[in-house]
């Protein structure tokens, strides 16, 4: 049995090493595959679960949006006598279409409600406090580019709720003080809402926003990985508490209280 | 307020606590997102089927969740229903409260602006480590109340009443007699009921209230004749600087003429 065995085992190595050379290949030359090792392997506080998962729960809606956004673009036509009729044809007629279109719909709903649940368990955790001020703030812009990529792409489909909707919404924008005015006029394109107000909702809606919500997005992971997430402000087992000293020699000591240990910690 | 020294030396505690006690991303965390993602994309493809299946090709079929689309835009009508997306709801609601002009501005502009303030300025106000919830009161007093006012918002927003154009066409005879209009302000009338102007504006108690909109009951009270409501009709900005009101000259110069005559008619009960 013994020099099969060996072959096979030699023959498995080198099949290994083979579909290995790519990634070193890859490796060698930019570094990445050890950044996505890091970013897999980093350690994260002990107590995180649940709470802490709102943060990419936000990031799969916002890609579920970019994926079915793509496709909606193929076929949807940003000028006011085929807009709509284009937006019928997604829904009716094409094939999974509805089911692109309602899911680029309902993502914008669930994208937006996920932001909210994020910051507000953010707050909770005050994870906004030192050093993590700049990344709320960043999360500040994500909220409000958020919240402008639906106000955009509310009068794409050009039906009777999202043309007056949206002339309500950029009259209001009018009577602000100071820029008020002059914001409007931009956004419209001219004195009437028409043709070129909607290919400047389309072209913010689907490049200017998303660039932005893309390369904030990138930045507020960045700094996730440098800093670290939070743990639960209530959790014994916090990381960065403060020790009582007592506490920490017997830790450090020679007893651990059997009571201390989580049970699920394996600590 | 703790003292940046305190906050750095938590900091690096929690850094050491992380690489010494903390446990791998993969597969702890990664597992939960997953988990989280999933549910996420199940989520929205359930909307998305709630949706389709129980609405028809019609525009306007509402099903459980709302329409597919409703009617094509058109400029030339005002029968519509200026309805934002839900979550500008509560900013919608907040423009029935206030009253044009004096506060309008500070629903539409002024209230959104000081949320994004708050926001912006909470890390550098709130600067003591402490996290625990029971020592963060006024914190988690001020969130709870922001939390409370918005979602009521909200709730009144979505169940606002609209004006509907049948209700409305049905009142046209009580306000000829109650307004004592004239036979040629009839038209008008009919226009006006059926039409979107009731979304924003109260005639005789009827229609729902938005924008800081007034009461239109007694509209032609000051007697500034039908040219100048015409005017005010094509581009209120231009007459009313700041004016949120949309724009009507889509309508064309007779169903204008018509509107504005009805309007300077209606002085108020008794005649004004
Ligand atoms: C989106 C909400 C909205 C709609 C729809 C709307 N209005 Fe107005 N209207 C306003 C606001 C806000 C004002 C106060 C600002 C102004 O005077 O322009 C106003 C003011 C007015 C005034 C009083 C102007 C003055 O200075 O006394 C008249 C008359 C009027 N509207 C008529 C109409 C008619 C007729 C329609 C329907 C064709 C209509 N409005 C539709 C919001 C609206
Ligand atoms: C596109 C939108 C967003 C995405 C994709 C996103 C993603 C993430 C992810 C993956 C994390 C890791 C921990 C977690 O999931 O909770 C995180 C943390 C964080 N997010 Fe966001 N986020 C977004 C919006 C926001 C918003 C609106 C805010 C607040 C205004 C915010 C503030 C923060 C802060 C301060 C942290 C650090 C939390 C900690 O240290 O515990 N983010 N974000």
């Amino acid at each position: 049995m013994g020099a099969p065995y060996r072959r096979r085992h030699a023959r498995r190595r080198q099949a290994e090493a083979a579909m290995l050379a790519p990634v070193n290949w890859v490796e060698e030359r930019s570094g990445l595959v050890g950044g996505i090792r890091y970013f897999l392997f980093r350690n994260v506080p002990s107590d995180i679960s649940w709470a802490q998962t709102l943060g990419s729960a936000a990031l799969t809606a916002f890609i579920v949006q970019a994926v079915t956004g793509v496709i909606l673009a193929m076929y949807y036509k940003p000028d006011p006598d085929k807009a709509y009729e284009s937006i019928q044809f997604i829904t009716n007629e094409l094939t999974w279409g509805w089911l692109v279109r309602g899911m680029h719909r309902w993502g914008a709903s669930v994208f937006i409600i996920l932001l909210f649940l994020h910051m507000g368990r953010v707050f909770l955790f005050g994870a906004y406090k030192y050093p993590r001020e700049l990344n709320w703030l960043i999360g500040v812009g994500l909220l409000a580019l958020g919240m402008l990529e639906g106000f955009t792409g509310y009068l794409l489909p050009w039906d009777q709720t999202s043309y007056w909707a949206t002339v309500v919404g950029i009259n209001i924008q009018a009577s602000g003080p100071f820029v008020g005015p002059f914001l409007a006029n931009v956004l419209r394109g001219g004195a009437e809402i028409g043709s070129e107000t909607l290919a400047r909702f389309y072209a913010i809606h689907m490049l200017l926003i998303p660039g932005g919500l893309i390369g904030l997005i990138g930045l507020h992971l960045y700094l996730v990985m440098r800093l670290g997430v939070t743990s639960p402000p209530w959790s014994r087992k916090a990381a960065g508490r403060k020790r009582d000293p007592e506490a920490e020699t017997r830790r450090q000591g020679l007893v651990e209280p059997r009571s201390r240990r989580g049970w699920r910690s394996g600590r | 307020m703790s003292s940046l020294k305190e906050r750095r030396a938590e900091f690096a505690r929690y850094k050491q606590d992380v690489k010494e006690r903390g446990k791998p991303f993969y597969p702890h965390a990664m597992f939960h997102d997953t988990i989280m993602a999933l549910v996420v994309v199940a989520v929205i493809i359930g909307l998305t089927c709630i949706w389709y299946f129980t609405t028809s090709e019609e525009p306007g079929d509402a099903g459980l969740l709302g329409p597919r689309y409703a009617e094509k835009a058109d400029p030339g009508t005002i029968s519509f229903v200026p309805r934002p997306d839900w979550y500008f709801y509560f900013l919608f609601y907040l423009l029935r409260i206030f009253k044009w002009p004096e506060s309008v501005i500070l629903g539409t502009v002024g209230i959104p602006t000081i949320l994004v303030l708050l926001l912006i300025a909470l890390p550098f106000v709130d600067r003591r480590m402490e996290r625990r919830l029971s020592r963060r009161p006024i914190a988690v007093i001020a969130a709870a109340l922001v939390v409370a006012s918005m979602a009521v918002l909200t709730w009144k927003g979505a169940t606002a009443k609209e004006n509907v154009a049948s209700e409305a066409l049905a009142e046209v005879p009580q306000w000829i007699e109650k307004n004592k209009l004239p036979a040629e302000a009839e038209p008008g009338a009919e226009l006006f009921a059926g039409s979107g102007c009731l979304n924003c504006h109260v005639y005789l108690g009827g229609g729902a209230q938005a924008l800081g909109a007034p009461d239109l009951t007694d509209a032609g009270a000051k007697n500034r004749g039908v040219e100048w409501q015409i005017e005010h009709l094509k581009c209120p900005a231009c007459v009313n600087p700041g004016s949120p009101m949309p724009g009507f000259a889509a309508l064309g110069d007779d169903q204008l003429r018509e509107l504005a005559i009805f309007l300077e008619a209606s002085k108020g009960p008794g005649g004004g």
